[in-house]
């Protein structure tokens, strides 16, 4: 016993005084619209639908980058002949809806070439992720205070965000520092931190947990499944889809799996903590 | 070659041309259903057969038929046999094996499940995949069945458990959403005090339908979904669907490609033991060994990130190769860790048994005995902690391992510690192996770290793909259709073969000791489930 806490002692700590502010060699991609020709090459190259286009009328065309079901296979980097597919190193990214995580351009079709030609990043609808943040507040004002307990729901995940997530309890990123705690039961919990697609198998065992969670509960939506289906789609026979298709989702966090810092800066986003960020998506802005 | 089609041929007592070699390790018997029962007994009772996969497919476009598949590993001739055998959709059944296999018997009712056809004399014919509220005739495997159909929820009759009577015994419910971050998954036990008396399964819970999603998306896209059946086996997974591919489509893998795919492999099983023999610590409450487990895993995992660019080793795999090349100074970086790896690992493994009041907690916990692990046909590493000698990197070598030497760690205790001994050597033959393949890494060329597959995969054909992974076997079978697209591929983890194992090894035992016992065998639900 006396050997082992000599030894521990002797190990020191492994804890990580800034876990954040690590720069991955890639985040997520990143759209320059100006080289962009709409010629459709990421939307199939992308596996999970994350990049889409459209046709609205004659001679006009979309593009859409969401980061929600983006599974940052860089498919779309290497599949560009254009080379206008980069990429960020942002790890911390996350919001507070479906839409904060996408952008979408528009282009006019040149008749002669059938390229497109870049008019404009279409303008953000519905709440800017500073007026989200605010309303976050509003909401958990006074209530959560400065801890958190969580309560992690596996609704038909592949496990890779589990194990993620437990990674923010190992000794070198220590999420209870951050006062944050993972209970087990949602009758404990502030927060339910939801993986998944959520499965028809999980759907009613997810509403039951949130049911029993106290209010004001706060729903975390983690990874490509959990905040748009990833590779295993919605509406499927066997899959219901993103959280937010069965549950008011607060936060998300995207990423396949989203590494633990990102998970960490989600949970500190839904304590009003900090406020989410997603990041360029499209240049130019 | 021939000797084995000879042997095989000669054993099962079937004509000498009507056993095929379609590939190097794979044979393949078109029988008549009615002949599966005597067929399973000859590969069983003379080549030493194990059942390591029994699936349909629904040709009924082509042909006419469903097709039933037993997929057999028979390790003395290093290959697999594929007994296939057509079914009359009028009369939808085909006879059980399970009752003398057991390890036939969620395959035969997931096959009803998904399919509709019917085992006939199969001992409990329960549904197992889908949950009570599921109508009948929802068989999303059939190709009339659209994959995005809305299912409605009916009544149903709730999962039969056995009932418990007695005085002082009684059940407890658990799950399906747990107390730790783990996985989902419903577990009644019957108990008569602390003591389990039986425990029950209700898996499931994560049924994501993998297997129709593959027939929904191009080829090339597969490996993305191959990598997400099981995140902890996203490298074991993704192998073996490009095994599975490039065998379908006669493509060679460069071979240093082959030797990085044995990196990325043996680091995959390297940071899943050492996270689980921290989360067997955790379960005894031995914080100090858990902590230094965790922090030596996420060290491995950095440098995973450091090499491939992702912390899980998503996106290493190409098919065809490696989608990133180990650059020298990766190779050294490597190296570094490994030696420093060795050191911490040897302590804390010493850290762990040198407790008393660690051994005293794993030591005849949960006991798989031998014998219940080769009747229930469990396989991997579970199966080799309970004195079953079986690994697919031996038995059927894939990539760079006919070319390695290493040791295959057997242990007979079938309990917890022997699980914890078999992880902790084969965490020792995977550094063996790293720096072997370190020591001879073909040279670089940047035109061949994948080789390039052709625009379409032929049609109408079909191959197996394996791997030994971490947890045992993966086995992907993908067949394509008219069009050279996916018309099935058939997921086998082994955690679908070896939950059952802990059925048998948790009576017994007392309730607080189930998280160790699970544990230590660590079972992916989502593999399983699909």
């Amino acid at each position: 016993m006396l050997r082992i806490i000599a030894k521990s002692l002797k190990k020191g700590i492994f804890t990580e005084a800034h876990p954040f502010g690590t720069q991955p060699s890639f985040g997520f991609p990143v759209i320059d619209f100006s080289r962009c020709v709409a010629c459709d090459e990421c939307a199939r190259s992308c596996p999970t639908g994350a990049i889409q286009t459209t046709a609205p009328g004659p001679g006009r065309k979309t593009v859409t980058v969401s980061y929600a079901a983006c599974i940052q296979c860089r498919e779309c980097v290497s599949g560009c002949p254009e080379q206008a597919v980069g990429v960020s190193h942002d790890v911390e990214v996350a919001a507070y809806t479906r839409q904060q995580l996408a952008r979408t351009a528009s282009f006019d079709v040149d008749r002669a070439t059938g390229r497109g030609v870049f008019v404009e990043v279409d303008a953000h609808t519905g709440r800017s992720l500073h007026e989200s943040a605010e309303h976050l507040r509003q909401r958990i004002r006074g209530r959560l205070g400065r801890s958190l307990h969580v309560r992690q729901v596996d609704a038909g995940s592949c496990n890779a965000c589990e194990l993620e997530i437990a990674a923010t309890t190992n000794p070198l990123y220590d999420l209870e520092r951050f006062g944050i705690h993972l209970v087990a039961s949602p009758r404990h919990a502030d927060v339910l931190l939801v993986t998944g697609p959520v499965t028809r198998n999980m759907e009613i065992a997810l509403r039951r947990t949130y049911d029993a969670a106290p209010a004001p509960r706060i729903v975390v939506a983690v990874g490509a499944c959990g905040c748009g289906g990833g590779m295993f789609g919605e509406a499927t026979y066997a899959a219901v889809g993103g959280v937010d298709r069965v549950l008011p989702v607060d936060v998300y966090i995207p990423g396949c799996p989203p590494r633990p810092q990102a998970i960490l800066n989600g949970l500190l986003v839904a304590m009003g903590i900090r406020e989410a960020r997603v990041g360029s998506i499209a240049a130019p802005q | 070659m021939t000797s084995v089609i000879f042997t095989v041929s000669s054993a099962l007592g079937v004509a000498e041309w009507t056993v095929r070699e379609p590939r190097a390790g794979e044979l393949t018997l078109e029988a008549e259903a009615a002949a599966l029962p005597a067929l399973a007994d000859r590969v069983v009772l003379g080549l030493d057969g194990r059942l390591m996969s029994l699936f349909a497919s629904d040709e009924r476009l082509a042909t006419g038929r469903f097709v039933v598949h037993h997929i057999w590993s028979l390790p003395r001739q290093q290959t697999f046999l594929h007994v296939a055998a057509t079914i009359d959709p009028a009369a939808s059944s085909y006879p059980s094996i399970a009752a003398k296999y057991p390890a036939a018997n969620w395959f035969e009712r997931e096959t009803m499940d998904f399919f509709g056809l019917i085992p006939e004399g199969h001992p409990n014919l329960a549904r197992v995949a889908l949950h009570d509220d599921w109508p009948d005739g929802a068989w999303a495997l059939r190709k009339d069945f659209p994959d995005d159909r809305v299912v409605p929820r009916v009544a149903g009759a709730f999962h039969p458990f056995r009932p418990v009577t007695g005085e002082g015994v009684f059940q407890v419910p658990v799950g399906p959403v747990h107390a730790g971050v783990i996985e989902p998954g419903h577990f009644r036990f019957g108990v008569a005090g602390e003591p389990i008396l039986y425990l029950q399964l209700r898996l499931f819970y994560v049924h994501k339908g993998t297997e129709k999603r593959f027939e929904q998306r191009p080829w090339r896209h597969g490996i993305f979904l191959a990598e997400s059946i099981s995140g902890d086996t996203s490298v074991g997974h993704a192998l073996a669907y490009a095994h599975a591919i490039e065998r379908l489509a006669n493509v060679e893998v460069p071979s240093r490609a082959r030797a990085l795919r044995v990196i990325v492999l043996e680091l995959e099983r390297m940071y899943n033991h050492t996270a689980d023999i921290g989360g067997i610590a955790t379960d005894v409450a031995f914080t100090v060994a858990a902590s230094r487990a965790q922090a030596l895993r996420e060290g491995l995992v950095r440098l995973q990130d450091e090499l491939f660019g992702t912390r899980l080793m998503r996106g290493a795999i190409a098919l065809g190769g490696l989608k990133r090349d180990l650059l020298p100074q990766g190779c050294d970086a490597l190296r570094r860790h490994l030696d420093g790896f060795e050191k911490e690992f040897d302590d804390l493994i010493t850290l762990i048994i040198d407790s008393g009041s660690f051994t005293d907690r794993v030591d005849g916990t949960g006991i798989l005995t031998q014998q219940a692990a080769r009747d229930l046909g469990i396989v991997g590493m579970a199966a080799r902690a309970s004195g079953v000698d079986t690994d697919f990197r031996r038995d059927h070598p894939h990539d760079a391992y006919a070319g390695l030497r290493f040791d295959v760690p057997v242990e007979a205790g079938g309990d917890v510690r022997a699980r914890l001994m078999v992880r902790a050597r084969e965490v020792e033959q995977s550094l063996s192996i790293l720096r072997q393949v370190l020591d001879a890494l073909p040279a670089r060329s940047d035109a061949l770290l994948a080789a390039p597959l052709p625009q379409q995969l032929p049609a109408r054909a079909s191959a197996l793909g394996w791997v030994e992974a971490w947890r045992g076997p993966c086995t992907h079978w993908v067949a394509t259709d008219e069009r050279g697209e996916i018309a099935r591929v058939k997921i086998t983890d082994p955690s679908f073969l070896n939950w059952p194992g802990i059925i048998q090894a948790a009576p017994g035992n007392v309730i607080p000791d189930f998280p160790v016992i699970n544990k230590s065998f660590n079972f992916s639900y989502s593999g399983n489930d699909r």
